[in-house]
């Protein structure tokens, strides 16, 4: 996956748990949990949709690694190259 | 390979809302229910062409589409159940009467605000502080036994007054005589006063019909009439459930909510079992008028909690029943329902287990009689005639519920001490529901969510 991809995935897997979320402002820089108001039991959704699709295991002390956009597309990258 | 990844006992709502988040995520999941229909405590019946809910009164923690932070938001994000497309309708106002002096609230916390600085004056700012010590407190937070009274007493100076708000928040959740733990009462405040009554559209059968086949949408596996006779084990695990019927069922992970005692019938813990059944059960009462008897009760509340006596004696009474203090709800009393022929009046009163239990099946039905016409006298007194022109009746006892819930002695709110971490000493043993301290409809769902996020798919 290209760092494109895996920006689009992440918000189509935030959009597909939240179905308020709204991203015409999203600053990618800045955190996702302020932002979106998302809260601690919304990031696992997005670490349990993340071992459903691509097998993927994120270790609980990784979780701040996806604090925003760009740090989640940096953490991804490599675990997602040949997918 | 195991024939499941996870097997959970119990299709009520904290079963139902585990399967369904383990499913979403893909875990091979099966629900084992012992009886014919899920919903466990909250089920329906029918009767005389009449679909009966049981226990539903109303929903507590009622929450608006757009509030995300608030518990029916968080546990429908979870569950991946729009609530945009979830119709609710709010109560119109409940009441709180006692001898002397009565106190209105609604989802609104303005009203009871008002009600309580009319007539606790001397109350009005001892009330704000409790308003916003409640909403300061976490609940969830691990913490000792505290005693609600206790707390109430440094801030309220009036034991009256304290009675009435207690009156709602134990009879609608709490396994414990007397007194509560304050993360109970801070936990029901919030459900009942802070966030307010509601119910779905629809019935409680359409709710857990939605549960069931969304479910299934995430290919969960659901049995019915499927009695679990006993865990089979091995050293600290567990590997699987013994099927009344003789089938042997393996699993990675097993869920139980079937409570403590329940629990503990099946894999000897925890040792002491009988100190974890609950002494607080109801008999309850359900009458069916046609809609036009309405005008002729005094009937507009949704929900009425009174107490006859100066005091509140919330514990099992020494006798079958106890009319002198309970709620009567009318579950056609919600904002913008569809128009129904029939009116119901349903009347709760704390009973006595052991009294109906050893009744013989004669003594059974008379004192089911007499325990209607006790009732009747209070109640009558309050709303007015509603046996007149009744269509309908049925009572259930604690050996109704005993019987179709597999609560323990019938104790609705389950164990007065409760399992929090949902841990045993088996590693793949975990509890959730009633007995592991969340309550209500929303609460028992949270329940089985927060039991399968922490414990099953970290």
């Amino acid at each position: 996956m290209t760092r494109a991809e895996i920006n689009d995935l992440i918000l189509e897997i935030i959009a597909d748990i939240d179905e308020d979320a709204e991203f015409d402002d999203l600053d990618a820089d800045k955190p996702l949990r302020d932002q979106l108001d998302l809260d601690s039991m919304d990031f696992l959704d997005i670490v349990m949709e993340l071992r459903k699709r691509y097998q993927l295991q994120i270790p609980e002390e990784d979780y701040p690694e996806l604090a925003t956009l760009t740090s989640c597309v940096n953490y991804l990258e490599p675990k997602l190259k040949d997918k | 390979m195991a024939d499941y990844q996870l097997i959970i006992i119990g299709g009520g709502l904290s079963g139902l809302a585990a399967g369904i988040r383990a499913a979403r995520f893909g875990l091979k999941t099966l629900i084992l229910e012992q009886h014919s229909l899920p919903g466990g405590l909250n089920s329906y019946y029918y009767r005389h062409g009449f679909l009966l809910e049981t226990g539903l009164h109303a929903m507590t923690n009622y929450a608006q589409a757009g509030d995300r932070h608030a518990p029916l938001s968080r546990l429908f994000r979870q569950l991946k159940l729009s609530r945009k497309r979830f119709t609710t309708h709010q109560q119109f106002s409940s009441l709180i009467r006692f001898p002397d002096v009565s106190l209105q609230f609604s989802n609104d916390l303005a009203l009871l605000t008002e009600e309580v600085g009319h007539h606790f004056p001397h109350c009005r700012a001892a009330f704000a502080r409790l308003v916003t010590a409640v909403r300061a407190y976490d609940p969830f937070a691990p913490a000792p036994w505290r005693s609600t009274r206790h707390f109430l007493g440094e801030i309220i100076p009036d034991r009256l007054l304290i009675d009435m708000l207690l009156l709602p928040l134990m009879v609608y959740g709490n396994s414990e005589e007397h007194d509560m733990d304050l993360g109970q009462f801070v936990i029901m405040f919030q459900a009942l006063f802070l966030e307010g009554f509601f119910r779905p559209h629809g019935t409680m059968k359409d709710f857990l019909a939605m549960l069931v086949e969304h479910y299934k949408g995430y290919d969960g596996e659901l049995r019915y009439r499927a009695k679990v006779e006993s865990v089979e084990r091995q050293g600290d695990r567990v590997r699987g459930v013994q099927l009344a019927g003789g089938d042997f069922i393996s699993c990675d992970t097993l869920l139980s909510t079937v409570g403590v005692p329940g629990t503990a019938a099946l894999v000897d813990w925890p040792p002491q079992a009988d100190k974890y059944e609950g002494r607080m059960s109801f008999v309850e009462s359900i009458s069916v008028l046609p809609m036009a008897r309405k005008e002729s009760l005094a009937a507009d509340h949704t929900i009425i909690f009174y107490n006859s006596g100066p005091t509140l004696a919330y514990c099992r009474p020494p006798t079958a029943i106890n009319a002198d203090w309970g709620v009567i709800c009318f579950p056609e009393n919600f904002q913008d329902l569809p128009a129904t022929d029939v009116f119901q009046v349903r009347i709760t009163n704390a009973a006595n287990y052991h009294i109906w239990r050893q009744a013989s099946r004669q003594e059974y039905q008379r004192l089911k009689a007499d325990c209607e016409a006790l009732t009747f006298a209070r109640v009558s007194e309050i709303i007015g005639n509603y046996h007149e022109n009744r269509v309908y009746h049925d009572s259930f006892t604690p050996l109704t519920i005993e019987r179709f819930t597999a609560k323990a002695q019938g104790a609705v709110y389950g164990s007065p001490i409760k399992i929090k971490d949902g841990v045993t000493p088996y590693s793949n043993l975990f509890m959730a529901g009633t007995d592991q301290g969340f309550l209500g409809i929303v609460g028992a769902m949270l329940s089985g969510v927060t039991i399968v996020n922490q414990r099953i798919l970290k």
